[in-house]
């Protein structure tokens, strides 16, 4: 490697081309994916590592997986041993003790060479909607160990020497409730890594080895330095957060999460040690779920301009107590520690920080997936299908701005998927799809507002429905930060055909949670109900701008009734 | 640092992982062993060692006086 730096504009190329490969990795894999999830919810993430297992480029896909393809990788790498890749192989894994996050999210790796030297390798990590296990969608909301979960895969090659392997291909199809799916869905995951390994070989090519990977290295050191001046810039000291989770879907009792960050000169340490045992249910984050929990959360309060590669993560040390539930063992189950506590363990540093950076922070957000799952035989194809819908929640208020409403939670940066393409898809028609007024927290700045999609079962069909929502109990809401107030409940309810009124899944089905199930049956005519929860508010609601809370009423955002009583509105 | 490397060995059927004192990451083919206040501790490299020395120890002394 050259002694001599590269230029600032050789670097930026560089970087803007590693970034750009990821991103041309991701559209790939939108535009050519079976299924809703990637296509229209974009589940996935796309990576570029150096030979050494560095990451040096991420597209702007899912946070949740920016810890996973880092870990899953390396994982993967010291398992096999550099000298097992070939050119033309594929790796794929999923196992959540391994370095990934829960069982649905699949990575694929692939390792790059350029005239027979190893140069770097390419991940896509997506989140397959069925990949078996009790439940349809593979998300078993009273599993209570990881066999409940699906097809769990250790790193094995799904290609050799560019061939695919069909053995690992049949136990794959055999296990999984829509082969076809997977079948599409992971080869547009395969397809996106060739079309990226072109552009980074073409890159090559253009450049040079040598160059390229003195970029890559110079790269990884400029974010190391970036990131260390700007955790210089906190005050030194330990800031401590308590949360909780209102269950864990089988224990009917909350779940408790403890954060101390210290600042130590340019080093953060961030440690979960007081944090409850890990859980029988399956909320329990793997390893890798609390690293990037933390990571996005730093990504959050600081320069959004670093390049967001290893170097950023180096000043970043992470305690996570083994057996916890910040770090699942074997064999407890984790499907939901991604959903559902990612965003909430996001929040917590950043809440934790509010003393030190209290204008970059944000009040706590939804939080919560609203994972709602469902398969059965469409009754106008006859196929058996299976789907993994989400719903965006309120976010937390910031200092200098509501929360945004309706966004998809912070570790998934998905979209949600329109109304349309869900009825084309499925037999499940949307009744009604709205803001919720009055769900925002209170605040100087409002918390963003949670949704109501009210779905109907349509004609002749029959559904197996599966659900895991959190913050639908009293006292669980997104929290507000300086004087802000609590974010609106989320639910879920259901209206049977000949019903008048929605009621919980407890009282019509009996099911052990309301908010927390698997495997219920609901035939044409049925509804269901979900509302999604509200986002925290910042500061206290009695210096909100009379103007925004006149806006807030004519919009419907804000009640007149909670606009007299909580902002002192005098209008009619 | 006082420690050795050491190879994670494990049979066909071991499937778990072992995970770093400090922490908690998986380590995958070595561990760093180190004894630490008497006792013999795993973690994934010496760079956790210097953390549980720097930072895990004090804080537990410190809760525990």
């Amino acid at each position: 490697m050259s002694s001599t730096a590269l230029d600032p504009v050789t670097l930026t190329i560089m970087n803007n081309a590693f970034v750009n490969i990821c991103r041309e990795m991701g559209i790939t894999m939108m535009r050519t994916a079976f299924s809703p999830i990637f296509n229209e919810g974009l589940d996935f993430s796309c990576v570029l590592f150096d030979r050494h297992a560095n990451l040096i480029g991420q597209a702007e896909f899912c946070p949740a997986q920016i810890a996973a393809a880092v870990y899953a990788t390396r994982w993967t790498i010291e398992e096999l041993g550099l000298e097992a890749f070939e050119p033309g192989d594929v790796v794929i894994h999923n196992d959540p003790y391994r370095g990934g996050t829960h069982m649905p999210e699949h990575l694929v790796l692939k390792p790059v060479f350029h005239e027979g030297h190893l140069v770097g390798f390419l991940a896509n990590i997506g989140h397959l909607a069925e990949i078996g296990g009790k439940a349809v969608g593979s998300f078993a909301s009273d599993a209570t160990e990881i066999f409940q979960e699906g097809l769990r895969l250790p790193p094995v090659k799904i290609m050799k020497r560019g061939e695919h392997d069909m053995e690992i291909w049949r136990i794959l199809m055999t296990n999984h409730r829509t082969p076809r799916n997977t079948w599409g869905d992971i080869n547009a995951q395969i397809g996106s890594l060739r079309v990226s390994e072109r552009s980074f070989l073409s890159l090559i090519d253009r450049y040079g080895r040598e160059t390229v990977e003195q970029a890559a290295t110079e790269l990884l050191d400029y974010s190391e330095r970036w990131m260390r001046n700007e955790i210089s810039a906190i005050p030194d000291g330990t800031y401590a957060f308590s949360g909780q989770q209102e269950d864990d879907g089988v224990v009917d009792q909350p779940v408790n999460y403890h954060v101390e960050v210290t600042v130590k000169g340019d080093e953060l340490i961030v440690d979960w040690t007081g944090t409850d045992p890990q859980t029988q249910g399956p909320i329990n984050a793997t390893y890798a779920v609390i690293a990037g929990a933390v990571y996005n959360a730093v990504f959050h309060l600081t320069n959004a301009n670093i390049p967001k590669n290893h170097g950023a993560y180096r000043p970043i040390r992470i305690i996570a107590p083994p057996g916890s539930a910040v770090n699942v063992q074997y064999p407890r189950p984790c499907v939901a520690g991604n959903t559902e506590s990612h965003a909430k363990l996001a929040d917590m540093v950043i809440a934790a920080l509010a003393p030190a950076l209290p204008d970059r922070v944000a009040a706590g957000e939804g939080g919560t997936a609203c994972n709602f799952l469902f398969g059965g035989v469409h009754p106008k194809t006859g196929d058996y299908y299976a789907n993994y819908h989400l719903e965006g929640g309120g976010w937390g208020a910031t200092s200098y701005q509501d929360g945004n409403d309706a966004i998809i939670v912070k570790n998934g940066n998905c979209r949600n998927t329109p109304v349309e393409i869900f009825e084309t898809r499925y037999p499940l028609r949307t009744i009604k799809y709205e803001l919720i007024p009055d769900s925002g927290g209170v605040g100087k700045q409002r918390g963003g507002l949670g949704t109501r999609r009210i779905m109907r079962v349509t004609e002749g069909a029959e559904i197996t429905a599966n659900a895991l929502l959190d913050r639908t109990k009293p006292g669980f809401g997104a929290w507000g930060i300086e004087g802000g107030g609590i974010g609106g409940q989320a639910a879920i309810r259901v209206k049977r055909r000949g019903d008048t009124e929605f009621r919980t899944f407890s009282e019509v089905y009996g099911t052990r949670s309301p908010s927390k199930f698997t495997n219920v049956t609901l035939v044409e005519g049925d509804e269901v109900l979900i509302d999604s929860p509200g986002g925290g508010g910042y500061g206290d609601p009695g210096e909100r701008d009379p103007a925004q809370v006149e806006r807030d009423v004519f919009e419907g955002f804000v009640s007149p009734e909670r606009a007299r009583e909580l902002y002192g509105w005098e209008g009619r | 640092m006082s420690g050795r490397w050491e190879p994670v060995v494990n049979q066909i059927w071991e499937t778990n992982v072992q995970p770093c004192e400090c922490c908690g990451q998986i380590v995958a083919k070595q561990l760093w062993i180190a004894e630490v206040e008497g006792v013999e501790r795993r973690f994934c490299g010496p760079a956790c060692e210097e953390l549980y020395r720097s930072y895990v120890v004090p804080k537990q002394q410190a809760a525990a006086s």
